[in-house]
């Protein structure tokens, strides 16, 4: 799954931004009170009133594009949902403006769900089109279904409301209530990245298929994020009916998803106060550049064009957005603050097993791609508390079986059972949910979050033995670091640490999950000598904690010195298994290796 | 200094001071809220060129009342919220006097609370029949709206061509269905019911289908409202090519210049009605003769109505004798018997100007007056 | 007899229609095979091949406010032809430099907005050279066209359909057959592979881009005298060729190809059959259906993610 650039900074200290904070506040108070105390021309008004609501909107797309990496182009249809629905509600079915406008943003969900769930089978430039396909039918909906909602006429005298008794009818009243609205809403979406919630989107957009297997139910949480992406466009849409009194549907169409697009780009996909940021320069822009002096004036005549041209521009040389750019150059000044590491409590391991017998158990297990067999009957026992390893040389089928065994693959025959339990058809999120953890040959962590954020998402899986609280989570997140040896590094983005810590960053993810079963693929790859030592102490540690590991290397040396038990793949089926001195000397397994001794192997590992 | 160019400035100065003089009064700023930018751009330009003939035309003879027009030009994007934006940027400028444009019906729809806000007079251009219905007492038509187009047709179709099954073939917009409906109900007032109403989104790009349905509707005579020349140029060569040969009475929209350009030989011997026809009155003719000389180009209903629009905003301003508002609106109510290019204006109540379309044909490319068709109500 | 001939008839506009979204498709996937990159300007290089037709042709109208002169030309049509493909070329070679190539790393997003961009930018510069009238261009034969049993066929449509019968055949031949077209395959699956082999990597993709622009706007001269020359007609075909390739399996020749005369040819019995206004939604919603149940199209194979 590709996600888009991005830099997260760091949270940082309280204290330094508290002067910043009260002057945005001020702002932000002001603001909308201006029109009170100046005399503002309807101009002024109308163009306020347009941002604001837009902006609503466009936070949805900061919800579900900038936080969740999911494309949407139908954003102007759900702020379309609001429209019709207040305006049809109050004007045809003279219902009050409050439960017209609940009515739109229940519609606009419900529709938010819809299209979620079409990202079950979808991603990328399918659900681009998918979404736009939603918009066009809306469109298209819109015009021609004239009995429903009054076609391409559209709907004039849509009413104000009245809150707690007045009447929001003056255009700086209702103005001024749409902007506490917006701030509302800019706050949830700017708390939102923090939360449970927020950092399991995260781990969607950074890599989905490392977040379904920690334990992110990641169709949930899509649909989540285009539910809510459409329940902040209908809330803008309703408000917009209101403010201007008339809509008709070319208000609603694809152009206008593509300026809610542009707009998120511009300010800043991932960012509340980027996306408000953008909209204000879409809105405002095409203004400006009407006000152009007479010498410039022939630019209005190709101002499209230039914006064409900019937004190139913009993906080029600006992929964060205005805000990024901002942050970036104000992030330059602060460094990240190092955790400290005295008061974190050793990591608990909990393991409970309810057998003992294997824990992983492989029966006549098949894994076929076409024609290919890759895993061809395998059968395969990992006792609990001990380190199995499965080796083979490339193509013998060891990070298939991996991958079924973790929930990635379906197998097309024979069964997974863990503790005791069936989990051939369960879903790798559920699979953490039942204490399975796992890394990946090539490392998948969150490029975008820091260590402890990572480790965080591990530690959301489903049953996870963990009290309530943001910081049970947080200091389970913290031991788990520790134990692993990078806990002083927590604070820092991933995508700034070395390769072997990145490592260690996803075995901790995997143990703030409280595993009983740990899935390495090829842990060694990229370590240099002294990296493996310390990666063998780890793995015997955790040994010495009961956990079970089942892991893949090519690394004769470190499956030797770690291995309780080795199991030798080839073609898919298993050639030999036994401790390591038999399997390593074993003629079939070395002749499997093209004739190479056991010296040989270590060689090239 | 040289002696040529001490002569020269000397020149330079008196011509400004001269100009100066001349137009000391200082001007009267009228806005026109204008498609300069989008996708109707097309016509937008056509508008401008003709609002442009008519303030050059005004400012040469010495402005209203010996004040220049100063034309402020808003573009709305072609869109409706650009049209809100336009139209209160300049009715919260302070001194403009009065407002023309657009010609779009759902534009001026979405801009009609902004117009009432901002106590301008505003001389719009478009023809859906409610634009005047909703008791905004500052927005005058300078065209007649679409219950006339449809009742001429109707009336032309019936008593001229003596024609009976009708199919009505129209845009799903807000034009085309308003007039749909419109012509449906003029017919049905005459105790005849279509034969086939068939719609059609804006920019198909196949018209078989509707074509086949005329065919198989047994109609003998096709009325339509169709907005776009692109649709009118495909929609007419796939009739003739399905071998549909009955008459054919449309809106405005198929003798515009590009709709012909398009549709070459396929529209010919079709008939129209229409608000503007250079043969159909001196005036018509002069200003299409004018327009020809300065754009070398044909002018048409987008140009025709605007030019209008300025001339007769000067004749209201220099009978009532006053810019103000109030003034200015009273003075256009009481307007009546004034000819312009479109026809002769007399405002009702409601700020309908006209109330009639001239019937014309198509024949071998070009357009022919046939007859003037008025209504009194 | 008269049902069956209107029945034909709108068979034949069905798949008329489709080869034009065939044409462009074409054009559509090469690019995504070799670069990933979904082109949202696709459509535009239809409308860029129409207009410099017209100033081959015609000439242009000039525009004071730009400076631009008006300009009369008259030159033959094969003329105009073999200076629009130039020309298209040319233009294919600037959308590498200026599009693709800074973000040729970048994930799918950026250079779809980017597309985007490239798309409105080009439309706009368009508008301000020539003005927003749209335009007729002559059609290729001299005939209108020919009758057969009632049906009516447009020459210029039979035109567009043996053309595009001859670009599959070429697309085909090329890909399949020579080594251009093997370098090329390779660099789509594999582009660091592709270099390691000594591919020179950056010209196969400017041929592409090449490539694609040239159909584009040969699909352009085709089809705009029956659809006129406009700013527009690029955004109005490009959307349904995109659905044309996904209906098809995104990246595969034959399935744009089929694709694409499927969407025609559902439109217009749609159309016929069920209601014409909403011709345009028919079009989506098969698309929405196609990737509910069989998202990897017709002719696509299921790729699953490497762990």
């Amino acid at each position: 799954m590709r996600t888009p650039d991005a830099i997260a900074v760091a949270p940082a200290r309280a204290a330094s931004r508290l002067p910043w904070i009260v002057l945005i506040i001020a702002v932000g108070i002001l603001l909308p009170l201006l029109p009170y105390m100046f005399k503002t021309s309807d101009y002024v008004l109308n163009i306020f009133m347009n941002s604001v609501t837009y902006a609503m909107a466009v936070l949805g797309m900061v919800v579900v594009l900038g936080y969740t990496g999911q494309i949407n182009l139908a954003q102007a249809a759900f702020f379309g949902f609001g429209a019709y629905s207040v305006a049809l509600g109050t004007v045809s079915y003279g219902l009050p403006f409050w439960v017209a406008l609940a009515l739109g943003v229940g519609i606009s969900g419900i529709a938010g769900v819809v299209l979620g769930l079409t990202t079950l089978r979808l991603g990328g430039h399918y659900l681009a089109m998918i979404t736009i396909s939603f918009q066009q039918i809306f469109d298209l909906v819109a015009v021609n279904w004239i009995e429903l909602t009054h076609g391409p006429d559209g709907i004039a005298g849509i009413p104000r409301p009245s809150l707690f008794g007045h009447e929001l009818s003056d255009q700086r009243a209702f103005l001024l209530f749409s902007t506490l609205v917006l701030y509302a809403l800019i706050w949830f979406a700017w708390w939102l990245p923090g939360t449970r919630l927020g950092r399991a989107m995260r781990s969607v957009r950074d890599n989905e298929l490392a977040a379904g297997t920690v334990g992110v139910h990641t169709l949930r949480v899509k649909v989540t994020a285009f539910t809510m992406s459409a329940v902040l466009g209908g809330i803008g849409g309703g408000l917009y009916a209101s403010g201007f009194s008339y809509i008709s549907p070319d208000n609603f169409n694809f152009a206008r998803s593509i300026e809610f697009l542009t707009a998120t780009l511009l300010g800043g996909a991932q960012s509340a106060f980027g996306g408000t940021l953008g909209t204000v320069l879409i809105v405002l822009l095409p203004e400006w550049f009407k006000d152009l002096p007479e010498s410039l004036r022939f630019l209005t005549k190709v101002y499209l064009a230039i914006y064409g041209l900019a937004v190139i521009l913009i993906m080029v040389f600006m992929p964060e957005g205005l805000w990024g750019l901002l942050r970036n150059a104000w992030g330059r000044v602060r460094k990240t603050a190092p955790q400290a590491v005295g008061k974190i409590v050793p990591l608990n391991f909990d393991i409970k097993v309810a057998h003992r017998t294997a824990l992983l158990k492989l029966e006549n297990l098949q894994k076929h791609f076409g024609g290919l067999k890759a895993v061809d009957g395998v059968d395969l026992e990992v006792m609990p508390g001990t380190v199995h390893a499965l080796i083979g040389p490339n193509g013998s089928g060891k990070t298939t079986t991996l991958n079924v065994v973790s929930g990635i693959y379906r197998p097309t025959a024979g069964k997974v059972l863990f503790d005791g339990k069936d989990i051939s058809l369960m879903a790798p999120h559920d699979r953490a949910g039942q204490g399975m953890g796992r890394t990946f040959q090539n490392i998948r962590l969150f490029s975008t979050m820091t260590a402890l954020e990572n480790v965080m998402v591990g530690g959301q899986r489903d049953n996870n033995p963990l009290q309530e609280g943001h910081d049970n989570l947080r200091h389970r997140a913290l031991s788990a670091l520790e134990f692993v040896g990078i806990a002083h590094r927590a604070n820092e983005v991933v995508r700034n640490l070395p390769y072997g810590h990145q490592r260690y960053v996803e075995i901790a993810r995997a143990l703030a999950g409280h595993p009983t079963l740990l899935l390495l693929d090829e842990p060694g790859a990229g370590l240099n000598q002294t990296e493996k030592q310390e990666l063998v102490g780890l793995l015997k540690r955790l040994r010495g904690h009961g956990l079970t590991i089942f892991l893949i290397d090519h690394d004769m040396g470190l499956v030797e010195k770690v291995s309780d038990k080795i199991t030798v793949l080839n073609f898919g089926k298993k050639i030999a298994e036994g401790s390591p001195q038999d399997v390593l000397r074993h003629p079939d397994v070395i002749a499997a290796y093209l004739g190479e001794g056991p010296s040989g192997a270590a060689a090239r590992a | 200094m040289h002696t040529t160019s001490r002569a020269s400035l000397a020149l330079s100065i008196s011509v400004l001071v001269i100009s100066g003089w001349a137009y000391a009064a200082d001007p009267i700023k009228i806005g026109l809220v204008n498609e300069t930018t989008g996708p109707n751009a097309e016509a937008g330009a056509y508008t401008v060129n003709g609002v442009k003939l008519a303030v050059d035309e005004i400012n040469a003879k010495g402005g209203i009342m010996g004040r220049p027009i100063e034309l402020r030009i808003e573009d709305n994007q072609s869109t409706n919220p650009g049209t809100v934006l336009a139209y209160s940027k300049l009715t919260g400028e302070g001194g403009i006097t009065a407002i023309v444009g657009p010609i779009r019906s759902t534009q001026i729809q979405a801009a009609s609370p902004t117009i009432q806000k901002g106590g301008l007079p505003a001389m719009v251009g478009g023809t859906d029949p409610s634009l005047t219905k909703v008791n905004n007492p500052w927005i005058f038509r300078l065209r007649p709206n679409d219950s006339y187009s449809s009742r001429v047709i109707a009336d032309f179709g019936l008593n001229s061509l003596k024609l009976k099954k009708w199919a009505i073939v129209h845009s799903t917009d807000a034009f085309g269905t308003g007039g749909m409906k419109a012509l449906s109900a003029a017919l049905q007032g005459q105790g005849i019911t279509p034969v086939l109403t068939q719609g059609y989104t804006n920019n198909s790009q196949d018209f078989t289908p509707i074509v086949l349905a005329i065919k198989k509707s047994g109609a003998d005579i096709l009325a339509t409202y169709m907005t776009n020349s692109q649709d009118v140029g495909i929609f007419a060569k796939q009739l003739r090519q399905l071998g549909v040969g009955v008459p054919w009475v449309g809106s405005p929209s198929i003798v515009t210049d590009t709709a012909m350009k398009l549709a070459g030989p396929a529209l010919h011997g079709t008939y129209a009605v229409a608000d503007y026809t250079p043969g159909s009155s001196p005036e018509a003719r002069s200003f299409a003769d004018k327009y020809k000389a300065r754009y070398k180009l044909d002018s048409d209903v987008y140009s025709s109505w605007a030019y209008d629009a300025m001339h007769l905003l000067k004749f209201a301003i220099e009978s009532g004798k006053a810019t103000e508002p109030d003034k200015l609106r009273a003075a256009l109510l009481g307007v009546c018997g004034w000819k312009g290019v479109e026809g002769t204006y007399c405002f009702d109540k409601n700020g309908d100007g006209l109330k009639g379309y001239n019937v014309v044909r198509n024949e071998n490319g070009k357009i022919t007056y046939l007859k003037h068709i008025d209504f009194k109500d | 007899m008269e049902a069956l001939a209107n029945n034909f008839q709108v068979l034949f506009q069905g798949l008329a229609l489709g080869s034009i979204y065939a044409l462009v498709a074409l054009g559509f996937v090469l690019i995504i095979r070799t670069t990933n990159v979904v082109n949202f300007a696709q459509g535009d290089f239809a409308m860029l091949g129409g207009y410099l037709m017209v100033l081959f042709l015609v000439g242009m109208p000039g525009n004071p406010d730009l400076g631009l002169p008006a300009l009369g030309l008259a030159l033959p049509y094969w003329l105009a032809i073999v200076l629009t493909v130039v020309a298209m070329g040319v233009i294919g070679i600037a959308f590498n430099y200026g599009v693709y190539y800074p973000l040729r790393n970048r994930p799918f997003l950026p250079v779809l907005i980017s597309t985007l961009g490239a798309s409105i930018f080009l439309q706009n510069t368009v508008l301000a050279v020539f003005n927003p009238q749209p335009r007729p261009l002559d059609k290729l034969v001299g005939v209108d066209g020919i009758t057969v049993g009632g049906v009516f066929l447009d020459s210029q449509y039979l035109v567009i359909l043996a053309f595009t019968i001859l670009a599959v055949a070429f697309q085909y031949f090329l890909f399949e057959h020579t080594l251009l077209g093997k370098k090329l395959q390779a660099v789509s699956q594999d582009k660091d592979m592709a270099r390691l082999l000594g591919i020179p990597v950056s010209l196969m993709i400017i041929i592409t881009f090449v490539y694609s622009a040239v159909l584009g706007g040969l699909a352009g001269v085709l089809v705009s005298p029956i659809l006129f020359v406009s700013i527009g007609l690029g955004s109005a075909i490009a959307l349904k060729a995109f659905a044309a390739t996904i209906i098809g399996g995104f990246g595969d020749i034959a399935g744009a190809i089929v694709g694409g005369l499927i969407i025609g040819v559902v439109e217009s019995f749609a159309a016929y059959y069920i209601s014409v206004p909403y011709k345009d939604a028919y079009a989506f919603v098969f698309l929405f259906l196609v990737l509910l149940f069989r998202p990897q199209g017709i002719f696509g194979e299921k790729v699953s993610e490497k762990a």
